[in-house]
């Protein structure tokens, strides 16, 4: 879409500008040059690349990149351009260089914008032949399941909807962020505990044990959730506060619901001044309606309760334990139920005059007797009565079948324990494999009198196997190490459900790949589309953009109470959900990519629409809205990330300018030295300063300069956004100044003026995204041969205006998603391998 | 079941019993491994500590005279039963540096272990390790689980408590690191799933049937890691033998754990959750702690009656007032009687628990004799705040390093250097905490 004439400006405009330390780190880090290789007979058959590159090179680089200087450790000179496969990690390194303008430093000769561009395009050419001659797909260590898939895949097997959290421990993520490579997810004794166990409780749960015993689960809501409106489209019209709760009952039987409502540091209960009315529903249905409130008797304490005073005793009781008997005991079938709890609500406004929100201690203590109560925890206990294992949707999937008599036991046994293995082991099971498991199931059969129990046990052993915990590929026999090979369809049917949905594949892709048909172009993608409909591809959404976009990093923030008194936990939610609904809507019309820039719509509730300051959005439920103004709409204006990307009490142009230089241009600076002095405060000396001004020390400092006049312009155009992503035009006294240069004189201006110049560099961004996306489709990080499958995808979808679909077709016909190199030494199978 | 830490592969034990400090506990062992005896002699010291709230009644709490013939006081009445395995400390002073005013509530527990003041801040969390912390870096090493953070009231871990304070300081007293308090849990349920994992009690039969059942799994998964280890190429064996160590490193706690299976435990059931009763709550949660220590799951616990500010409520002692408000009594005698009453209250549920660890054999004697028990308030007099003189009580043996039986009385001593006598006679020895002087005389305590 640019035309080439902005881009050829804007090209070395963008990134000049040279960060020497990432310059000698990134090649030091690539090894010292070997000059004995250096030289190398030119490839047969590989077409020779334009004399433009090695003129440039000769002319613009070997003056400090050779064999005598070797600046930076890099000998130019001794390399052969004509063969860059014989240096290809090197080359690369060049070619990234040159892609992002880093080279040759500003004060050097460049050559023109033209030439320049002639120049990086050849050396990528060059790259991508050797490549296409010698693919190098890579190979992705045995791959552990990550927490989200264990708990997708549990949903996919067993229709058992779980909290992971509760079950397992959190998993380790890599540089990029991602938390799904096969390199960092480690096996310890404490993990492999949490399989067994988690292995023998959701094994119950799916039978429906009857012997499970009761447990009470409690539910606590953050006190920073303000609970004055309806909150969320799955809870009543006109009730306000409360929660809603989807919880796996495990059998048919009775379960007690109990509220507690939220008190205040004194443990005084919040507003009960006057009676109100709370609903307890099951999927929807009311189940108990309790008055509670406006039942204290005589003297009360001090209405905002701050002080040490207290009230009669009868009234200090009743303060305390007004909310004993918020309870109700139901019968519930097995299965994911949602619990609704929440206040019928009352129209109408309080009198006097309106106070702002308490914050930090105040929200503790000070809290109107005369307000709204709001639900503190809610907690679900049993089964109690006389539990039955019902007909839940888990058994439904488990039991294929039921075994008429005693007789065809061992038969139905096998049916439902292969059907499981191959569905969770994501291939055919081997008949030694069915023994085992029937071993199992006899075991359990006999110990405990039933079927059930039986199917429980080998249900269990299945949970707790390496073949459904570890994504293990199998390669060719006899094929000898370092060949690069295509993946058995059955090992990419399992690369693109863990892909695209972080889960095991469904019996239709597994199908297909078990038939061989995975190798037809076609099939394959009308797999892929077909998995991008289902809704479980929000996977992508949750576990891939959230972690891209680094949103993850929201419910961490902390925002000076101070500072934005207005900061609650419904303003968190409503930034996450924004920011999802956003992505996922782009997803599902399979939009071009850049429109994640460019956009003129997102999507608001109430609450943020508050903070955005637009008016007529009402009620908790999002919805799509259209913005004419240029600011808000698309990623850019998103407080999520305006906020992640923000100190607690100020903006950060540099965290904004590393953001987007790491997430949306693929140029991520290196991280910074150790010993910074923090920044001085706003007018120290009885003068407003700017952040500006007092950013200036970063351009004084060469060392600060050489990243920072590339990171900090493009900050300082998101200045008009304070640190939750809320307009401002005057920050610490001082006018919002959102220009910004770079050294050579490109200006912008602005949100607006960001987003067209990173619009211009739609290429770079959308290479961005590939190899972002490339990396968590594989689970591994990404190395030299895999740039030119990355320059490949983005090639190959410029067609389709990059659309989503057409990055993941590229994505999955791809060298390092569909191939693998064999490794070494390859074993025999034995059972004797223990030691 | 949850370990955190497991850290004895099963060659290191084979290789030398000697060094397995966790075994000696388990008498049960001791005739089938002969290595062991060398070791039995010398019992190991656990280390908890039971902090209460919002300072005390001083006058109804602190004896008057001191040395062995000390008359005991309303409030530490319960504890006569135990007059000889129990120390008093008075004089110690826990005061923060001057120049950060406020929080006298939050600098009380946070200082109560760190010895170190937060700065005011909603935000930022700022502390230091906690001595609980420092030695169960080096108790961690030896047992399942480092340490239990334990507390009867559910800690909100964000927002502000104490005016101007994060919620954390008032929440915890132990911090694993300079800005990592360490959350405490109130629910049984969970305490015991991490003890014992997915067993279903304490009962041995159920134990023993749950961990056989274990362990057929774990065999069968060990074959099925060792075939898929022969099909694979060499470099893709690493993580399966990573898995395969688990596997060694499970059944290696399944092992001690089916030996230790013989030993009469308490008989406790997998609890469903937090009982109704604050009582029930008490005894299930000093139980927990017994059962952890007895079964040397872990050396150091410390237990939280209440977060301090706390605004608990004591109907069934006849104070339904709330806590901390009435603890700022201003010398109302009917304010002061019910602190009073909560003091004396809470002092009882310590006498349960000594009683329950004296009544634990442990080696050659029970578990008061081989544990150090700290009993104490980051605050002496509720009304003032006064982190002067603040009640101070340490009990059981000490596997020898503590004598009871007395009343000492300190000049102005600050309570860090409390804290590092004690790590010395753990065998961690610190030039210095939080802000300690120096140190207590550690022959005063084991006269």
């Amino acid at each position: 879409m640019p035309a080439p004439a902005v881009h050829s400006r804007l090209l070395p405009a963008l990134l000049t500008l040279l960060c020497v330390a990432a310059v000698s780190a990134g090649l030091a880090a690539g090894g010292a040059p070997n000059d004995a290789d250096g030289i190398r007979i030119q490839a047969a058959g590989a077409p020779p690349p334009d004399a433009i590159l090695p003129q440039t090179l000769d002319k613009y680089c070997v003056t400090c990149h050779n064999a005598t200087a070797k600046t930076a450790g890099l000998s130019i000179d001794r390399l052969d351009v004509h063969d860059v496969a014989a240096n290809a990690q090197r080359w690369e390194q060049i070619a990234t260089k040159l892609r992002t303008g880093e080279m040759p430093p500003p004060g050097r000769p460049r050559p023109d914008a033209a030439t320049y561009r002639a120049a990086v395009t050849s050396l990528e050419r060059a790259l991508d032949d050797a490549a296409a001659a010698k693919p190098d797909p890579g190979r992705v260590p045995v791959h552990r399941l990550n927490r989200s898939e264990y708990a997708n895949a549990i949903r996919d097997l067993l229709g058992l909807e779980i909290d992971a959290r509760a079950l397992l421990s959190s998993d380790e993520a890599d540089q990029e962020g991602f938390d799904n490579v096969a390199s960092v997810l480690s096996v310890s004794p404490a993990l492999l505990e949490n399989y067994l166990s988690a292995a023998r409780t959701l094994s119950r749960l799916a039978v429906g044990d009857p012997a499970l015993r009761p447990v009470v689960d409690s539910f606590k809501i953050s006190k920073a959730l303000v609970q004055d409106e309806r909150l969320g489209d799955d809870l009543p019209f006109g009730s306000r506060g409360g929660a809603l709760i989807r919880y796996q009952f495990p059998l048919d039987a009775e379960y007690t619901i109990k509220v507690l409502l939220r008190r205040q540091e004194y443990d005084y209960i919040i507003g009960m001044g006057e009676p109100h009315e709370l609903d307890i529903r099951v999927d929807g249905v009311r189940v108990a309606r309790f008055t509670v409130g406006g039942g204290a008797k005589g003297m009360s304490a001090p209405e905002n309760f701050a002080g040490n005073t207290q009230g009669v005793p009868e009234w200090e009781e009743y303060m305390h334990t007004a909310d004993a008997k918020l309870e109700v005991r139901v019968p519930v079938k097995a299965g994911p139920h949602e619990i609704g709890v929440s206040f019928v609500n009352r129209f109408w406004e309080a009198e006097g005059v309106l106070q702002p929100p308490q914050t930090g201690f105040g929200r503790t203590t000070n809290e109107y007797y005369h307000g709204n109560p709001a639900v503190e925890v809610v907690s679900i206990g049993g089964p109690y009565g006389k539990p039955d294992a019902g007909d839940s949707a888990s058994r439904r999937k488990l039991f294929v079948c039921q075994p008429k008599d005693a007789a065809s036991e061992d038969a139905c046994a096998r049916t439902i324990l292969s059907t499981l293995a191959t569905r969770a082991y994501r291939r055919p099971v081997t008949e030694s494999e069915i023994q085992m498991l029937l071993g199992f199931y006899k075991a359990g059969r006999q110990a405990q009198g039933s079927f059930d129990a039986g199917i429980q046990r080998g249900t269990e052993r299945i949970l707790a196997a390496p073949s459904f915990l570890f994504r293990i590929e199998h390669q060719p026999a006899g094929i000898s190490a370092g060949a690069a090979y295509r993946l058995s369809d059955l090992d990419l049917a399992s690369r693109l459900s863990f892909f695209l949905w972080s889960s095991i594949p469904d019996d239709e892709l597994r199908t297909a790949a078990a038939r061989g048909q995975l190798s037809d172009r076609a099939t394959l993608q009308h797999q892929v589309q077909r998995m991008l409909r289902d809704p479980r591809s929000k996977a992508l959404v949750d576990n891939f953009a959230t972690r891209w976009l680094e949103l993850s990093k929201l419910s961490g923030v902390v925002p000076d109470t101070e500072l934005y008194p207005e900061f609650d936990e419904n303003l968190r939610g409503a930034m996450e959900q924004e920011t999802k609904l956003f992505v996922a809507s782009q997803l599902h019309d399979d939009r071009g990519v850049a429109e994640l820039l460019t956009a003129n719509y997102s999507f608001l509730n109430a609450r943020l629409a508050a903070h955005y300051g637009i008016r007529n959005i009402y009620g908790d439920h999002f919805r799509r809205v259209e913005f004419a103004d240029g600011v808000r709409g698309g990623l850019l204006g998103q407080s999520s990330l305006l906020t992640v990307t923000s100190y607690p009490n100020r903006t950060s142009v540099t965290m904004r300018g590393r953001w987007l230089l790491a997430n949306m241009l693929g140029a991520p600076p290196p991280p910074p030295p150790a010993d910074i002095p923090a920044l001085k405060e706003p007018g120290v000396d009885g003068q407003p300063q700017s952040l500006r001004d007092r950013m200036q020390i970063h351009r004084k400092n060469p060392a600060c300069a050489s990243c920072h006049q590339r990171m900090d312009p493009l900050g300082f155009a998101l200045e008009n956004f304070d640190a939750l992503g809320k307009w401002r035009t005057v920050s610490d006294g001082v006018p919002i100044d959102a220009s910004a240069s770079f050294p050579d004189g490109t200006r912008f201006e602005g949100v607006a003026g960001l987003r067209t110049l990173l619009v211009s560099h739609k290429e770079d961004f959308v290479r961005t995204l590939s190899a972002k996306l490339l990396a968590y489709a594989i689970g591994r990080g990404l190395a030299t041969p895999d740039m030119a499958a990355v320059r490949k995808i983005a090639r190959d979808a410029a067609a389709a205006d990059y659309s989503w679909s057409s990055i993941i077709a590229g994505i999955v016909t791809s060298t390092p998603f569909s191939m693998a190199i064999a490794g070494e030494d390859q074993g025999t199978p034995t059972g004797k391998a223990r030691q | 079941m949850i370990i955190s830490k497991l850290v004895i592969p099963r060659r290191t034990v084979l290789r030398g019993l000697g060094s397995m400090l966790a075994l000696p506990l388990l008498d049960s062992m001791v005739p089938a491994l002969s290595a062991l005896q060398k070791t039995a002699a010398k019992p190991i010291n656990r280390f908890g500590v039971m902090y209460v709230p919002n300072g005390m009644i001083m006058k109804n709490y602190l004896p008057l005279t001191e040395g062995t013939g000390y008359e005991m006081t309303p409030t530490l009445a319960a504890l006569a039963p135990f007059r000889e395995q129990v120390l008093v400390l008075s004089g110690l002073e826990c005061i923060p540096p001057p120049g950060r005013p406020g929080g006298a509530h939050a600098k009380a527990s946070t200082r109560f272990l760190t010895d170190i003041s937060p700065p005011t801040s909603e935000t930022w969390l700022d502390a230091g390790i906690s001595m609980d912390q420092i030695l169960a870096q080096e108790t961690g090493k030896l047992t399942q689980l480092a340490s239990l953070e334990l507390a009867i009231e559910s800690g909100e871990t964000a927002g502000a408590c104490d005016t101007g304070f994060a919620c954390p300081y008032t929440n915890t007293i132990s911090w694993k690191s300079q800005n990592t308090p360490l959350p405490t849990q109130n629910n049984p349920r969970v305490v015991f799933e991490r003890l014992f994992g997915d067993s279903t009690s304490t009962d041995p039969k159920v134990r023993l049937a749950r961990l056989q059942q274990q362990r057929s799994v774990l065999d069968s998964i060990g074959d099925e890691v060792a075939h898929l280890q022969g099909v694979l190429p060499q470099s893709d064996r690493t993580k399966l033998t990573e898995y395969l160590d688990a596997i060694r490193g499970v059944e290696q706690r399944i092992q001690i754990a089916e030996q230790q299976s013989e030993r009469e435990l308490p008989l406790v059931d997998h609890p469903a959750g937090i009982p109704a009763g604050w009582e029930d709550h008490m005894n299930l949660m000093l139980d927990l702690q017994v059962l952890a220590f007895q079964c040397d799951l872990t050396r150091v616990i410390t237990f939280m009656v209440g977060h301090e500010h706390s605004g608990m409520t004591y109907p069934q002692i006849g104070v339904p007032d709330a806590h901390h408000p009435i603890s700022h009594h201003q010398q109302e005698p009917d304010k002061v009687a019910k602190v009073a009453k909560i003091n004396a209250y809470h002092m009882q549920m310590f006498a349960r628990m000594l009683q329950k660890l004296q009544a634990t054999p442990d080696g050659d004697g029970t578990l008061l004799d081989h544990v150090t028990m700290m009993y104490g308030a980051g605050i002496a007099d509720s009304n003032s705040h006064s982190p002067i003189d603040i009640p101070m009580i340490l009990a059981g043996g000490g596997a020898g390093h503590l004598k009871g039986g007395r009343h000492v009385r300190f000049k102005q001593m600050p309570l860090a250097n409390l804290h590092l006598t004690l790590l010395d006679q753990f065998g961690i020895h610190r030039d210095r905490i939080g802000d300690s002087t120096g140190r207590v005389d550690a022959r005063i305590l084991s006269l």
